[in-house]
């Protein structure tokens, strides 16, 4: 069991390696100098030279990469030359947002695919599993950011049960906090919940059909405690594996949808540092997230493993 | 017998994205053939024309008084084209990889395939994000970023297929036979292959209208004047306020394009991998 | 079983229905200690020395303050001065300092304080260095007295002091201003969270009339409709608006309408040095193909005034040029078939993303050149990369863009020296010498005439084709007042109340 923590954690510090060598390489390319940036219009080309060498734009790129791999591991990502703060600082700034919304949405996600993929499972071939279809491929075709319109011309603005932009932080009040990251979380739980549904829905048919149902109908439990005390606790591994496999495309998500409704995320950062060319906070942003991605993905397959005892065994036996 | 309805709902599927693909392939070939108006050209007199309000713009005009049924044409194009090339160049590059990586073993193997799960660790749409901003905005940037994106999952549905096909008795027996390589691709590996392949490139082409339309809209992909879908929401944007028909149509179009290539998959899928079994 | 389920559901509902509601409560109206303002851009670092950002002079004009200032109405009145004079030879400047200025750490402000910060701003690293070359002294007479001496006679030197760069800014903070800025203005610095807000408040020991509202809450909103959302809703007092939102706002009494044509000028600025652009015919095609009266209906919904030359409309040296290359298609095409472009001529045209008005502008130009056979291909870019291939590299054919917010004729009219490098120019030299006379004229009739004269030539010759001067538009809630456009890049608050 140790050996699968220590191969499977192995295995995430190699990806990263790769990730960090693709992220600085792709980068390293991006064109439009960031000396250019800071300078603006009237700048001349002594001064332009001065700030190269100062923010060492001038260096061999290996040096480079090695003097930004070191700031990584030290958690200093260097300067947003947009901002004139610090990365990292511009990071927790910014993530209280987008963890919310991604949380929200997860959550919001997991409770209607469980009740309805475990509704479309039992009552199969019924209007519910025709109707969980339905749903699994609209949210799965639809884009977030024309629900996310719609949402705002509706819920924010006719009818303004909803903030339309905007983002109030826990500390100023528990209401307002999930007021302002409602809509965004459905939005965005819109587009999760078709995977989910249909990982439910088969798991529990999986279920449903082994042998220990049939053992606990024959003792006369109730179809309830059948269902939702066997069936769905043994179903509930594959859909927490995809989970963790969506984390990353929901973080992917937020991009867009703190795009539409103008909450100050992660998400937004990374297109307002892809539109400036802020190659340090773009940098920076993309190591963060896709680590985060990688740990959160580490995790689950670790929490997998202590809760299905199967895996456990197929490991050991590899 | 709940085995045969779940079998017709499978055929409709096939049917269902069947018909809406072709509905965006028709709208493609139309935009060489017959647009009303030229997308581009602007009636600034006639700009914010409601749908049925002149029935020379049957969906109505936008901000600059541009035909919105002929723009909704032209974007099929940028759908279409962008996607299928992107989704090409991927798949072709991911089956290269992943045949390579499982021909050649070794560490040159572990390498690639080291390389093709860092590609897959990025969040899809900031891998994209990340190549524009290196390519540059724009169509080619467009293609070149979702062609990336698609390339892992092509590489290891090729890698484990030959990995795993190599156990297999035919492919043994076959060896034992002294059948030449080129004809063990041929005869063997690329039957086993195609299906797999054909249905997994239909449904990467919906994800890659997804991000191609994200691009798009987040003012990354297609560029003005020119028409794509996303671009249409982007622009409505500014104005959905007060003229909430600019969002609807073009919204609908993303919805029912990635929709069919969806479901045309999840049929496909169906049906090949029946065939085969 | 499905009893249970549904009273799952009917939670959710509940739950949701709650927060629904929580909305209308916390709308309450706005309370007169805190004024809030959309802005839709970050500022670039709040050092108004080190960025050439417009978004930071917006903000930055209420922490820090120059020697002088400029009133709405183009005033230049002393601020940090208490008074000046300028020598007979005009070469000198004397400045008198206020006693007791205090910047906002405590430090009470003297003439070196000056001498610092205007070497700063000459230094390294300062976007607007060059603007001040013609400085060459700076010398500290006593505490409260200082000298600065120029190299060549500028008539209009006092102005150079009222601009939001050229403020006094203490040594001792001076490292971190991008952060943590530190002025004497009547509102000191609380909190930046880059994309989300930034929050001033009254600054106590303020040297002139203290601040009427307490804390000024700045909210970035970036698009046009969830702005004008969050004025109707209460979440701001004041922001901009489109010309299409005003509709709405002005027959509604719960708000105010505020409009002001700005100083900045909106132009097609043509690339002489393009072989085909440096044929004065096509340049006069290209104007006269041009229909500006629909660009300002459409882009900016008639909120503009056309312009036929560089100086915008409200500028006291303005004179009205519009007859000189009025719309004319069929003059246009006749053009272009004289200069030898009669079969077609095609253009690259640069627009900056980062501002929908000149895009939009842009695209309606393409298609109204389109129909005189001119094809411009459009190609947008991130204002950085406009900053360093357009204005800086001069590789382009074609661009749209504003130039804006200077106070005296010839500096906003000096790029047009055929030696000046700038991206757009006149090259033949045709205004130099009349440049040079304004720089030395002190009478301000001749002033004037010299400035009418370039105006009229600009026009004629066309090293761009001027459009229009736009206008800022507000909407406010009604019971706002105080709140005024300047000429130059900043917005103050320090004069805002609320009417009782």
């Amino acid at each position: 069991m140790l050996n699968y923590i220590y191969k499977r954690t192995s295995h995430a510090l190699q990806v990263l390696f790769v990730v960090s060598i693709i992220t600085f390489a792709v980068l390293l390319w991006i064109p439009g100098d960031a000396a250019q940036l800071m300078l603006g219009a009237d700048a001349t080309p002594e001064r332009l030279e001065a700030l190269r060498t100062a923010l060492g734009l001038d260096r061999p790129w290996y040096l480079q990469y090695w003097e930004w791999l070191k700031g990584f591991v030290h958690l200093d990502l260097g300067q947003s030359y947009l901002f004139g703060q610090n990365v990292s600082t511009l990071i927790a700034q910014r993530l209280p947002v987008t963890l919310s919304i991604a949380v929200f949405s997860m959550l919001l996600a997991a409770v209607v695919a469980l009740i309805l993929g475990s509704l479309a499972a039992i009552k199969k071939n019924t209007a519910i599993d025709y109707f969980s279809t339905i749903v699994m491929q609209i949210g799965s075709s639809v884009p977030s950011f024309w629900i996310g319109m719609i949402f705002i011309v509706y819920f924010g603005i006719r009818w303004q049960w909803f903030p339309v932009a905007g983002y109030v932080p826990p500390q100023e009040g528990l209401l307002p906090y999930l007021n302002s990251i409602a809509l965004p979380s459905i939005v965005l739980a819109i587009g999760e919940v078709g995977m989910l549904l249909r990982t439910v829905r088969t798991s529990m048919l999986d279920a449903i059909n082994q042998e220990f149902m049939d053992m606990a109908r024959v003792k006369g439990l109730s179809s309830f405690s059948i269902y939702f005390k066997y069936a769905l606790r043994s179903a509930m591994i594959a859909p927490l594996n995809v989970m963790g496999l969506q984390f990353a495309k929901l973080i992917g998500g937020t991009v867009v949808v703190e795009s539409v409704f103008a909450l100050p995320g992660i998400g937004r950062l990374i297109l307002v540092a892809v539109e400036q060319r802020d190659v340090f906070l773009l940098q920076g942003l993309v190591m963060f997230v896709t680590t985060l991605v990688i740990l959160i993905a580490l995790l689950v397959d670790i929490a997998v493993m202590f809760i299905n005892p199967r895996i456990r065994v197929e490991m050991q036996g590899e | 017998m709940p085995n045969i309805s779940f079998r017709v709902k499978k055929k409709y599927h096939l049917y269902g994205g069947a018909s809406l693909t072709f509905l965006v392939v028709l709208l493609c070939l139309l935009s060489y053939v017959y647009m009303p108006h030229g997308p581009n050209d602007m009636n600034l007199a006639l700009r914010f024309t409601s749908p049925g309000e002149n029935p020379g713009y049957i969906l109505g005009t936008d901000y600059f008084g541009r035909d919105i049924f002929s723009r909704i044409i032209y974007g099929s194009r940028s759908v279409l084209l962008v996607c299928c090339l992107a989704v090409a160049l991927g798949s072709v590059a991911g089956t290269l990889l992943g045949a390579a990586a499982a021909i050649v073993k070794g560490p040159l193997s572990a390498v690639i395939m080291r390389s093709i799960d860092g590609l897959m660790a990025f969040p899809g749409i900031l891998l994209a994000m990340m190549m524009v901003a290196a390519v540059g905005k724009g169509q080619q940037g467009a293609i070149v970023a979702i062609a990336i994106f698609m390339v892992p999952p092509f590489a290891r549905l090729v890698y484990s297929l030959i990995l795993d096909s190599e156990n297999s008795l035919f492919i043994k027996a076959a060896k034992s036979y002294g059948v030449t390589r080129s004809r063990l691709l041929r005869k063997h590996y690329l039957p086993l292959l195609l299906p797999r392949l054909i249905t997994q490139f239909t449904a990467c082409i919906g994800a890659a209208i997804m991000i191609e339309t994200s691009l798009s809209f987040l003012g990354l992909g297609v560029q003005p004047p020119h028409a794509s879908w996303g671009l249409m929401l982007n622009e409505a944007r500014q104005h959905f306020l007060q003229y909430p028909y600019l969002a609807v149509v073009p919204g609908l179009a993303i919805a029912l394009a990635v929709l069919g290539f969806n479901l045309l998959g999840d049929g496909l899928n169906d049906l090949l991998m029946r065939r085969r079994s | 079983m499905k009893k249970r389920l549904a009273a799952l559901f009917l939670v959710l509902v509940m739950l949701g229905t709650v927060a629904g509601c929580a909305r209308t409560g916390t709308q309450t109206g706005t309370t007169s200690d805190i004024l809030k303002v959309a802005y839709p851009t970050d500022p670039q670092g709040l050092d108004p020395q080190r960025t050439a950002a417009v978004a930071t002079f917006n903000i930055t004009g209420n922490i820090f303050e120059g020697l002088l200032a400029v009133t709405p109405d183009w005033q230049v009145t002393p601020r940090l001065a208490e008074s000046y004079t300028i020598s007979p030879d005009g070469m000198e400047i004397t400045f008198i300092l206020k006693k007791g200025v205090k910047f906002h750490n405590g430090r009470e402000m003297t003439a070196q304080d000056v001498k610092y910060s205007f070497e700063r701003l000459k230094g390294e690293g300062s976007p607007k260095a060059a603007d001040y070359k013609n400085i060459n002294k700076i010398d500290v007479v006593d505490n409260y007295t200082i000298k600065f001496g120029t190299a060549s006679r500028d008539v209009e030197l006092a102005k150079a002091f009222c601009y939001p760069w050229a403020v006094i800014v203490p040594a001792e903070a001076a490292d971190n201003l991008k952060t943590n800025p530190v002025g004497t203005g009547a509102y000191k610095y609380v909190e930046w969270i880059p994309q989300q807000q930034v929050i001033l408040t009254r600054f106590d020991d303020y040297h002139g009339e203290k601040a009427k509202i307490k804390d000024i809450g700045l909210v970035l909103i970036p698009d046009a409709t969830s702005q004008l959302a969050a004025l109707q809703v209460g979440d701001v007092q004041i922001t901009e608006v489109t010309g299409n939102q005003i509709k709405l706002l002005k027959d509604n009494p719960k708000f105010q309408v505020y409009t002001e044509p700005m100083n900045a000028t909106q132009l097609l600025a043509l690339n002489l040095e393009n072989k085909a652009l440096s044929d004065l015919r096509v340049r006069r095609a290209i104007a006269k193909a041009i229909n500006k009266d629909d660009i300002i209906a459409t882009v900016v919904w008639g909120y503009g005034d056309k312009v036929g030359s560089h100086l915008p409309v409200n500028y006291p040296d303005y004179v009205d040029t519009n007859s000189v290359a009025p719309y004319d298609p069929e003059g246009a095409r006749q053009l272009l078939a004289e200069a030898g472009y009669g079969q077609g001529l095609t253009l690259k045209l640069a627009l900056p993303k980062n501002y929908q008005i000149h895009v939009d502008t842009g695209q309606i130009i393409a298609d109204q050149l389109s129909k005189v056979g001119i094809t411009a291909n459009i190609e947008i870019m991130e204002w950085g990369q406009w900053l360093s291939d357009v204005y800086t590299a001069k590789k382009y054919d074609m661009t749209v863009v504003a130039l804006s917010g200077r106070l005296d004729s010839r500096y906003f009219l000096k790029r047009y020296r055929s030696d000046s490098k700038d991206f757009v120019s006149l090259i033949t030299g045709d205004v130099d010498q009349l440049l040079d006379q304004a720089g030395t004229e002190t009478d301000p009739a001749k002033r004037k005439e010299i400035f009418k004269q370039i105006q009229f030539i600009l026009a004629e010759k066309l090293p761009a084709v001027y459009i229009q001067t736009p206008h800022k538009l507000f909407g406010m809630a009604a019971n706002v007042q105080g709140f005024r456009i300047y000429p130059i890049d900043i917005y103050e608050y320090k004069d805002v109340s609320f009417k009782k």
